[in-house]
């Protein structure tokens, strides 16, 4: 057998493979366009013979899905940014030197993001009511989400700093660079990239996150996409095809920015996870 | 003060400043609350005593309680399946992805990244259309197995507490095994690629290439990702809440759910804390296997 030909076989067997995987997702776009019998038709229909294009803005408007989105993009960016301005520094501090110090901070910041959510949040309610943080339940979310994703951070940039050569920063030292200046205006305009899809990873993660959300936030006007999809289905639901609507709306936009970035996230994972 | 300044802008201030800032931050948002679960764990909280810190010590009563209930067995079982299930079904199924994206041919790198979609999207759309691929009367997943004669009637797996859990199972395979799949391949691609050559003039086949070199060369990778897989699983909450909500009747419960479910769906916020604690001193053993393997990695 050529070559050729094998590449071509090993290529049609993973569309294959990635077809099946990916089936679910398929399902979900196609179960939105299917009207409310051929949803429920034996046996199914693969393709919509009468796609339902004004779903999409049936759901927008009646399950008010601006309001939604806006405050999982308010909660996702706020712990975003928090994320972003205390770890970059402290995965930097952690890349630079190597010591027992090091070892321990980096062993306890392991530790802490491996903590389940659905565990810390009841301690987590208990305390910010006591302190009245839960009048402010968004801001709430974001504290909290942004403990529970942090380390993830850390471990991500860290692997980022790790290969910046220390030699560039230590010559901008010896140019008489202040620490400060050099850390600003050559280590971070380097790891720029690695920083950046790292803050894509957590803030994708944060526009999904639920479990603290159904918990502090009571004001629907407050609550986050997750929550609003998650009161949408009721125990006997029958209106799939709407429920796939909004998941749709709500996921395409996650998926877009995955597929543009994909070779950069899935290398970034990687390299924080097992290094 | 300025010694102080200019120790900030210009020396070790300034990475003692960078890196004491957001552990301080860590210590109060997730090391206070980590004490303060084990502290509710044995007192006595209601709502009218949620709002103080002075509540009657009460020992350990609540972990008494919580074992003499007659569903903490069966949840503590289904958890139990649930990690065991999840981790064999996500390992396995990854690993074998991984070998054969492991082959190279054009576009291999570029589809195995694609699979990361299930890692990506948020957990309750992933359950949201797993609830809906599973439905009784009207899932796809039933119509593929009754068009390949692997069974007969339709299986409620949502309601039928035979299958509830096993509904919760399939999607978060499904879920993780990209993840496992792509940890997996970094980890096949750092073999030596003359350790085969050699085993190849050697005479070796490809199922002993596979027991000699491959496996004993991902231990550490392994060990890596089960322990990680253990963590993962027993972070799952978002399925739960969107598939079976740990019905009917708790057969798809599992602790993670439970301790979310007695704190605010039965406001028995000093029950929800025990179970925490047990389960979050589970969770830290894991990750101690975790860490070793890793760092194992690095330093070997």
């Amino acid at each position: 057998m050529s070559d050729q030909m094998r590449n071509r076989l090993m290529l049609a067997v993973a569309l294959v493979l990635a077809a099946i995987y990916l089936f679910p997702l398929y399902w979900m776009y196609i179960t939105a366009l299917k009207t409310g019998s051929a949803m429920f038709a034996t046996p199914p229909k693969f393709l919509p013979s009468e796609p339902q294009w004004s779903i999409y803005a049936h759901v927008w408007e009646s399950r008010n899905m601006g309001r939604y989105l806006w405050n999982s993009l308010v909660i996702a960016l706020g712990a975003v940014s928090l994320i972003a301005v205390l770890g970059v520094g402290c995965a930097y501090v952690l890349a630079r030197y190597r010591s027992v110090w090091v070892d321990i901070g980096l062993f306890l910041i392991l530790m802490l993001q491996v903590l389940p959510a659905s565990l810390m949040v009841t301690p987590i309610f208990v305390g910010f009511s006591q302190f009245g943080l839960l009048d402010t339940p968004r801001l709430a979310v974001i504290l909290a989400i942004a403990a529970k994703s942090m380390p993830f951070f850390v471990v991500l940039v860290r692997a980022t700093f790790m290969s910046v050569p220390m030699e560039l920063e230590e010559a901008a030292l010896v140019d008489g660079n202040s620490r400060f200046g050099a850390f600003f205006n050559i280590v971070l305009p380097l790891a720029r990239n690695g920083i950046l899809v790292s803050a894509i990873l957590i803030f994708m993660q944060a526009f999904g996150e639920f479990v603290y959300s159904k918990s502090m936030i009571q004001a629907v006007e407050l609550q986050p996409a997750s929550v609003g999809l998650n009161s949408f289905m009721g125990p006997n639901t029958n209106e799939w095809n709407n429920i796939m609507a909004y998941a749709t709306i709500y996921v395409t936009p996650v998926l877009a920015v995955f597929i543009l970035l994909q070779r950069r996230i899935v290398s970034g994972l990687t390299s924080g996870a097992l290094k | 003060m300025k010694r102080i300044l200019a120790s900030v802008t210009d020396g070790k201030g300034f990475d003692i400043g960078l890196v004491l800032l957001p552990l301080a931050f860590l210590l109060v948002l997730s090391g206070l609350p980590l004490v303060y679960n084990v502290v509710m764990s044995f007192q006595e909280v209601d709502m009218f005593s949620l709002g103080t810190f002075a509540r009657p010590f009460v020992g350990f009563k609540n972990y008494v309680d919580l074992f003499s209930q007659p569903e903490t067995r069966p949840i503590l079982l289904n958890t139990a399946l649930f990690v065991s299930a999840s981790i064999a079904g996500q390992f396995l199924i990854g690993f074998g992805l991984a070998l054969f994206f492991s082959m190279n041919f054009p576009g291999a790198s570029w589809l195995r990244g694609l699979f990361l979609v299930s890692w990506v999207m948020p957990g309750l759309v992933v359950g949201a259309i797993w609830n809906w691929i599973l439905s009784g009367d009207f899932g796809v997943l039933n119509f593929f197995l009754r068009e390949t004669g692997i069974i007969d009637g339709n299986i409620f797996w949502r309601s039928d507490p035979h299958y509830s859990l096993w509904a919760v199972i399939i999607a978060n395979i499904w879920l993780g095994t990209s993840f496992n799949m792509i940890l997996l391949s970094v980890g096949l691609s750092g073999i030596p690629k003359d350790l085969y050559e050699a085993a190849e003039l050697d005479g070796a086949n490809a199922l002993q290439r596979f027991f000699t070199i491959t496996l004993p060369m991902m231990r550490s990778t392994i060990g890596a990702i089960i322990a990680l897989g253990l963590i993962f699983t027993l972070q799952q909450f978002d399925l739960f809440a969107g598939i079976t909500s740990g019905g009917p009747n708790n057969s798809s419960n599992v602790t993670q759910y439970w301790a979310w479910d007695l704190s605010f769906r039965q406001y028995d916020f000093a029950k929800g804390a025990t179970i925490s604690v047990i389960m979050i001193v589970f969770v830290m053993l894991a990750s101690v296997v975790y860490v070793r393997s890793t760092r194992h990695e690095v330093r070997g």
